[in-house]
């Protein structure tokens, strides 16, 4: 039976006058492993609400064309019903998860569907044991990790035992443990020949529990190709902004395979600025009122520099950024030491602090209280009553806004609102940033952009602190990395330098680009 | 005759003094909190922590009946019983996991809802209702006095001691009720009340959208305070006396609204989505995982209750039970 089977489909939101997606003919057997790939906003969220019904029972889109999914219109079906058929597991864990307990997490949807009270516990047993969260089951599910979270959202959908499963993007907003986590389900999936539908970034990781890749671009599949075809498509996923890796290319040029000998493979890194003028160092101590060290550690950064902290979640990383900037959480006690150029800003206020240093939260938006750009980047000059017009245009051209100076911040794309972001910071009159994971939840072609902007920005003397898992844009982008474990920072040094460390993956919970691998095994099998 | 007399008798002065009593007024009691337990205390006070004391092994039917008999005997009974059925909830919560921190929240709470409540009562209560309960109008002492044109903004023309006696007596019918809602939210999971109303026969999709605003407010705070912290990074306050600091506070929460509304907005579609696509609504009805059975708290519970509802029989029969205006001080 087939599984998908779409023919001349166009979904057009309300209010569009053009479709969002337009697919004339695809087919995906029962069984089969599909990957979604593609820019954000290119169409694939589109694609997958699709397939689950969520358009048009819950979002109001205009669907015309034929699509089939295991047989069942699911226009023309309740959303509970093709739940039975297909189970959907959503980006972000915190926000799918509604109940106390894991067990209740799990047992929800089978409470819905009203399974009798003895087969809804040996379903969640069940679902539990598949995910590897048996022992979680009595946890609460707000003190979950990320992976933890997202594996609970998982074995809740497979409770209801769906003939196929949609992952939309299961790894974005966890730790690189909690990714490796998911993608061990994902081999096991695969051997039950389950059919699955994944949107993924981490394609290199993913590649070997799929059997099909299709490649969305602007509402259209530009591209559908068996796994085996990457390496000859690998320039053109690149330029549609897919995340390659290098030895992608290598392949190509030397007419190899997947199983071929990697070992004249090359990783170039680019070149890492090093800066000698110190602009901050800071003694942090942070504690819990039961006396529980957080953070014990020390931290310089030179002017100019791009430096990467990293660290397994719950290593302290965004603890310490915290208590330099002045946000810690009441409940916790601190101790700081912090100098700024030259000036000792340790008992200093937080408008103080604000002059010197930036701090981008992971959920920026929340940032936003003006209702136009223009004043939102004022914002900050008006305050510290150094407002300069000619200023505010070089930000407004310096970010490339002009041309939205006048919309809401918060109606903007993802991109844009973090340069609104970035520019109101730096309008304040930072000169250092500290972002707290900048690049999750984002594509290699928003996060190259990201990385671009800052390197940009490090040119006119802007010193950045990045928090953050993604070890490729630390890789490409930064100039140092720091690594911390239990509130300590026990590691420093050029990315290549922390990356080929053995024990960065089982100590520090890093896990490097896998072009280190391939340098390091001159093969691709340890991917399988 | 206060001591402060002169300051209302000279237009200037008591221009100047009532506008900043208007304003601060207002303000006052959630300043107030702000200060004391800050947003993040806010969420503390909102957020089901697990425990074991006896008030998380009840049924949620027996809280929830528990805070609606409550709210009838504070409603039909004179002020004090109220004051004493709050005082005796609120001590409830010393039985909460880290429960002395818990009482000391829900008595920040307790306090600044009575400024609240009495604040929006007693500029507007006139003089022939305070009659019925202060009979001699000769004794009234006077506290201030508003300018004439405060009166189009239904303005008594002078604020009394009794005017605000009457206001928090007032005030005792909002925090019995506040208190054992918190509490049931305190102690009863999402799922456990979901459970409940799924019982109790209430639609689902009302209870997914009180159970999403119950798990949510503990979050608005967490932003809200993410979002102020933000403001004052930029600038906000830059160079400004320590004493407009809380009026920048309540300015910086204020603007912050919409864009935690709006964040929160977003990942609210998220968890529908989650919901929908887990048969959420397929039936009119739920099955149970875990029946949720009553112990012997609940047992205990239900003979409180009972007592309440003779109490508030008998304060009633013997002149105690007077809705408002309220008589027995």
């Amino acid at each position: 039976m087939k599984f998908l089977d779409i023919r001349g489909l166009e979904v057009t939101y309300l209010g569009k006058t053009k479709p969002s997606l337009k697919i004339d003919n695809l087919i995906i057997e029962e069984g089969e492993s599909v990957l979604i790939v593609g820019k954000s906003g290119s169409g694939k969220s589109t694609f997958i609400n699709t397939i689950n019904g969520v358009i048009p029972n819950m979002i109001s889109a205009e669907v015309k064309g034929e699509i089939s999914v295991f047989g069942k219109d699911p226009r023309r079906t309740p959303i509970f019903d093709m739940s039975k058929e297909v189970g959907t597991l959503l980006q972000d864990p915190e926000s799918q998860i509604f109940n106390y307990t894991v067990v209740d997490e799990v047992a929800f949807g089978l409470e819905n569907l009203m399974f009798p009270k003895e087969e809804i516990m040996a379903k969640v047993e069940e679902s539990a044991k598949v995910v590897g969260i048996s022992h979680l089951l009595d946890r609460e599910t707000n003190n979950l990790s990320g992976g933890e979270m997202q594996r609970t959202a998982l074995a809740s959908v497979l409770a209801m035992n769906p003939k196929a499963l949609i992952l939309d993007e299961p790894t974005s907003n966890i730790d690189p443990e909690g990714t490796a986590e998911i993608f061990d389900l994902l081999r096991k999936f695969r051997d039950n020949r389950k059919s699955l539908v994944i949107v993924e970034h981490k394609l290199e990781r993913v590649l070997p529990y799929i059997d099909r890749v299709i490649l969305i671009d602007n509402g259209n599949i530009v591209l559908d190709i068996l796994k085996d075809e990457i390496i000859d498509k690998s320039e053109e996923l690149s330029l549609l902004g897919v995340e390659i890796p290098e030895y992608y290319f290598y392949l190509r040029k030397t007419k190899s395979s997947f199983s071929s000998n990697l070992k004249g493979f090359v990783h170039s890194c680019p070149p890492r600025f090093s800066g000698n003028v110190l602009v901050l160092s800071a003694d942090v101590k942070v504690w819990t009122k039961d006396g529980k060290n957080l953070v014990n550690t020390s931290l310089s950064l030179n002017k100019g520099e791009i430096v990467a902290l990293m660290g397994r979640n719950g290593a302290g990383k965004s603890t310490l950024l915290k208590a330099i900037v002045g946000i810690l959480d009441n409940k916790l006690k601190s101790n700081l030491s912090l100098k700024v150029e030259d000036k000792d800003l340790s008992k200093a206020k937080l408008w103080e602090r604000g002059t010197y240093i930036g701090y981008l939260p992971q959920n920026f938006d929340v940032m936003f209280v003006k209702r136009t750009v223009e004043d939102e980047i004022a914002f900050g000059m008006k305050a510290r009553k150094n407002y300069d017009k000619a200023k505010l245009k070089q930000f407004l051209e310096m970010f490339s806004l002009q041309k939205v100076k006048k919309e809401d911040p918060l109606l903007l794309s993802m991109g844009q609102r973090r340069r609104v972001a970035m520019a109101s910071i730096l309008a304040s009159g930072a000169k250092i940033v500290f972002m707290d994971e900048p690049t999750s939840g984002q594509d290699w072609y928003h996060r190259e952009i990201l990385g671009r902007e800052v390197q940009k920005l490090r040119e006119i003397g802007i010193t950045f602190l990045i928090v953050t898992h993604d070890s490729r844009f630390v890789d490409k982008f930064c100039d140092k990395v720091l690594v911390m474990k239990e509130g300590k920072i026990v590691l420093s040094g050029k990315p290549e330098e922390i990356f080929e460390k053995d024990e960065i993956e089982k100590g520090f919970g890093i896990y490097p680009p896998t072009e280190y691998q391939v340098k390091k095994y001159g093969s691709l099998e340890f991917l399988i | 005759m206060v001591p402060w007399n002169f300051l209302y008798e000279n237009p200037l002065s008591q221009n100047i003094i009532s506008w900043v009593i208007f304003f601060y007024g207002v303000a006052l009691p959630i300043l107030l909190i702000l200060w004391i337990i800050g947003l993040k205390g806010f969420m503390e006070i909102t957020k089901y922590e697990k425990g074991k004391g006896f008030l998380y092994k009840m049924n949620p039917i027996t809280k929830l009946m528990l805070s609606v008999v409550l709210m009838g005997v504070a409603a039909v009974t004179v002020w004090w019983i109220g004051a004493i059925l709050t005082l005796g909830i609120i001590l409830l919560y010393l039985t909460m996991n880290d429960g002395v921190r818990k009482f000391l929240y829900i008595s920040l709470l307790t306090f600044t809802s009575i400024i609240g409540g009495m604040w929006s009562v007693a500029p507007f209560t006139p003089e022939a209702t305070l009659e019925l309960v202060f009979p001699d109008p000769a004794k009234y002492t006077t506290i201030w006095v508003w300018p004439s044109y405060f009166l189009f903004m239904g303005y008594e023309p002078q604020l009394t001691l009794q005017a605000l006696i009457y206001g928090i007596q007032i005030s005792f019918r909002i925090t019995a009720v506040l208190s054992a809602a918190l509490l049931l939210v305190l102690t009863t999971t999402t799922s456990d009340i979901f459970r409940m109303f799924t019982k109790l026969k209430i639609p689902q999709a009302m209870t997914f959208s009180v159970l999403v605003g119950v798990r949510t407010v503990p979050r608005i705070f967490s932003l809200l305070d993410t979002s102020v912290k933000m403001q004052f990074m930029r600038g906000l306050g830059y160079g400004k006396s320590r004493i407009l600091y809380p009026v920048y506070y309540l300015y910086a929460g204020i603007v912050a609204i919409v864009p935690t509304i709006v964040y929160l907005f977003r990942g609210a579609k998220t968890l529908a989505i989650s919901a929908d696509t887990r048969g959420f609504r397929a039936y009119p009805g739920r099955t149970e995982m875990k029946t949720l059975g009553f112990c012997k708290y609940d047992y205990v519970a239900f003979g409180v209750m009972f007592l309440l509802i003779i109490l508030a029989v008998l304060a009633n029969v013997y002149g105690f039970g007077r809705t408002i205006p309220y008589v027995g001080y």
